[in-house]
């Protein structure tokens, strides 16, 4: 009964930031509140028992890319008048919500045809470091492996690309 | 309810691509797409949890690296585009406009 409840509010926390993150004027003020969506979709992954993602998406999304976007954010030192004046964003909003709404309405209904099982907390031997691990380190070893090399390409670009310099 | 996971992760989804549509600011339509991936995550793990499976946790986990490279990348990007043009417009961004 409690995870019902924790899910109700987890889920109204997340959808509050997400609507946060798409109407605050200012980036500084969608980040704070895209915080607070990533740090109850971490509650959600623990009700679902999954405990590693639980951590990884505390420690990695909520700590280390959104604080990385945050020191960006800072760091372009970015004014009122800076920002981009949008006069007709109400205007696209309404529009994408009436092209939106009967794609996610359909979604919705296609999920509630999944069988109704009651989501109860695993207390061990599901979603842990050791379970996922071995599967990660035995089914997915490829797709790690692929990841690996992603992640090697994507910091060799970076540094390239931000650590160009001015040729005068 | 593994539905209700379902539906709020379509609902997230759904937020993330009107972000993406409506709003001009790079740093807000970057975000829009994190918060798509992490709808995308959360579908994952539901099914997850309705098969009791793990696979989706591991895919979870591949779209978290995936996300990590794109911050990485395209955070140097705005870099580049707002030492070049001092704007975080997008409709300034139109450089490969013919």
């Amino acid at each position: 009964m409690i995870t019902t409840y924790l899910f109700f509010g987890f889920a109204l926390l997340a959808v509050l930031g997400a609507l946060g993150l798409i109407i605050f004027k200012h980036p500084m003020n969608g980040a704070m509140s895209f915080v607070m969506t990533l740090i109850s979709m971490a509650g959600l992954y623990a009700l679902l028992s999954a405990k590693l993602i639980f951590a990884i998406q505390l420690i990695v999304y909520a700590g280390a890319i959104m604080s990385l976007i945050l020191f960006i954010i800072m760091f372009l030192n970015i004014q009122e008048k800076d920002l981009p004046l949008d006069p007709n964003r109400w205007f696209y909003l309404a529009g994408g919500i009436i092209v939106v709404a009967p794609i996610a309405g359909l979604l919705i209904k296609i999920s509630k045809s999944l069988p109704a099982t009651e989501v109860t907390v695993f207390e061990d031997g599901f979603g842990g470091v050791k379970e996922v691990g071995q599967l990660l380190f035995s089914q997915w070893l490829l797709p790690f492996e692929i990841v690996s090399i992603l992640l090697l390409v994507a910091l060799v670009g970076a540094v390239v690309l931000a650590g160009k310099r001015e040729v005068n | 309810m593994v539905s209700h996971y379902l539906s709020l992760s379509i609902l997230l989804f759904c937020l993330g691509i009107l972000g993406v549509v409506s709003r001009r600011n790079v740093f807000i339509v970057f975000m829009s797409i994190e918060l798509m991936l992490n709808a995308a995550n959360l579908g994952f793990v539901a099914l997850s949890r309705l098969h009791v499976n793990m696979d989706g946790h591991v895919l979870a986990l591949m779209v978290m690296a995936v996300a990590a490279a794109e911050a990485a990348l395209a955070l140097a990007v705005i870099i580049l585009l707002h030492k070049h043009k001092g704007n975080l417009d997008t409709n300034i961004f139109s450089l490969l406009k013919g």
